[in-house]
């Protein structure tokens, strides 16, 4: 089980979206990533694009303005 | 003064309050409003929306403040132009909503207790955001508006020019979106 | 940063666990601020309102599509931009959804001035097409990607505090003044032999109407199943 950590503070869509999309190839089912946002929109695109692809997925305000998606592989 | 604390505190984490001013409404709820705010701005005013062609006026206000001038300038020659630019930034009605809209994201994000000044965080989004500014100002200019005035007004006002304006667009998104990656990533 | 390990095999994460890297902090309430906004922005209005009614008027509704805006997190750009680099159409979509919503309430308006006799409002949105207009879209297509954010994207994300957005307003501007000054010349070339189609004197209203939501429905279907080939890939 592996545990991956990007840190997407400060950066614009889609970066974060694409970012995730490249590691989450490289990941094994059960591998968990997690995305340091702060772009409102990012906030939106980023669970909605692993929900669709039927990950398991998790978002917490960690500060103002601030989340952290965490995506678990499931397929 | 911790009553009031305690009202608001409860106020922010009220599963309807979150609803309409914290949870992000769905991408088609938002189109739906945006249309009624289409078609009443058509009813009131007389024109569709549009946001980037205020950016000219802007940007001869400021080339005038700097003592340039642009009396001699074609795109600025008519005298409906002349008169907006005569009237100054207060009498003018698309630079109000231009900055309404930007007071109007500012609201939003501060009802649900979101806002924060995003720093810029590199040399690169610098680069991104200027070339990026000027591609968009100049394209704008020339196409006879954005993808509000050019491209959705246009489209909702049946004009062909709508559609020819958005397939060019939709080219000009795919080359930047290799910049991007390669690039500003 | 309690438990990191995933002993559950069957792949579901509870909501109870949580496993964010950082401890959580209390957050602020802007509520207030957001109320002091409110208020300041309603006086404004009526100053303006005062001054003349369309002041008014396009303040308040610019303020509303800034809400709107940024309450569904609506990007043109993203529509234009996520099904070829990320496969996603829901934004797209949504736009679709907007064009084909706006154009029945335009047309309406419009079909009442014409149906009158009167001048059809809205017709300077109208424009002659030409090389300038795919030229400008082109690099307005770039513009937007790369510097995160259209016209209303761009003033959206000013008001949410994002500095690199009031940069890229900054050169919004001053390219605008640029392609203010190189306007001529592209009027003289271009956009003066260029021609404007309006679709009902091509197909009536009625087919104009009918053929424009045909079109926006193919592209709506096309969307969707992008996105739904991009998925399974």
């Amino acid at each position: 089980m592996k545990e991956v950590v990007i840190d997407s503070l400060g950066e614009a869509c889609p970066i974060p979206l694409v970012k995730a999309q490249n590691a989450m190839k490289e990941m094994e089912i059960g591998d968990v990533l997690i995305v340091q946002i702060d772009h409102s929109c990012a906030m939106k695109n980023l669970p909605e694009w692993a929900r669709k692809e039927g990950h398991n997925v998790e978002i917490e305000e960690v500060d103002d303005a601030e989340w952290e998606v965490i995506i678990e592989k499931a397929k | 003064m911790d009553g009031l604390k305690a009202v608001l505190n409860k106020l922010r984490d009220n599963e309807v309050y979150k609803q309409w001013f914290k949870n992000p409404l769905t991408y088609v709820m938002g189109a739906v409003l945006l249309s009624i705010l289409q078609i009443a701005t058509l009813a009131v005013t007389g024109n569709p929306w549009g946001v980037s062609g205020v950016f000219a006026n802007w940007g001869a206000w400021i080339f005038e403040a700097l003592g340039g001038s642009v009396d001699k300038w074609y795109y600025f020659s008519s005298a409906g132009a002349q008169n907006t630019l005569q009237q100054g930034f207060l009498n003018h009605t698309g630079s109000m909503r231009n900055l309404g809209i930007i007071v109007g994201a500012l609201f939003a994000t501060l009802m649900a207790s979101q806002f924060k000044i995003k720093k810029i965080k590199n040399k690169k989004q610098i680069i991104a955001a200027i070339f990026g500014g000027l591609l968009m100002g100049y394209g704008a200019r020339i196409g006879f508006g954005c993808n509000i005035g050019a491209l959705y007004s246009g489209i909702s006002s049946l004009s062909l020019s709508g559609w020819i304006f958005g397939l060019a667009m939709f080219f000009g998104a795919m080359v930047g979106s290799k910049l991007l990656v390669k690039f500003f990533m | 940063m309690s438990d990191t390990t995933n002993t559950n095999s069957s792949g579901s994460i509870s909501t109870t666990r949580r496993r964010s890297s950082r401890p959580r902090k209390p957050k602020k309430n802007m509520i207030p601020i957001g109320l002091a906004v409110a208020l300041v922005f309603v006086i404004i209005g009526i100053l303006l309102a005062q001054r003349s009614a369309m002041l008014g008027f396009f303040w308040m509704t610019g303020i509303a599509f800034g809400f709107v805006l940024q309450r569904a997190r609506f990007c043109f750009t993203a529509s234009m931009r996520d099904p070829y680099l990320t496969g996603g159409t829901s934004l797209t979509r949504a736009v679709l959804i907007a064009f084909a919503l706006t154009t029945i309430g335009f047309a309406a308006i419009k079909y009442g001035y014409f149906a009158k006799g009167l001048p059809i409002p809205g017709m300077s949105y109208v424009v002659p097409i030409s090389l300038a207009t795919i030229v400008g879209a082109f690099m307005f297509g770039i513009g937007m990607v790369i510097a995160g954010g259209c016209a209303s994207g761009t003033l959206m994300r000013v008001g949410e505090g994002f500095m690199m957005q009031v940069l890229a307003l900054v050169f919004f501007v001053v390219g605008s003044l640029w392609g203010a000054h190189d306007f001529e010349f592209w009027k003289y070339f271009f956009i003066s032999k260029g021609k404007a189609v309006f679709l009902p004197d091509v197909f009536g209203w009625t087919g104009a109407v009918f053929v424009q939501l045909l079109l926006i429905a193919v592209l709506y279907v096309v969307a969707l199943k992008w996105e739904q080939k991009k998925s399974n890939e």
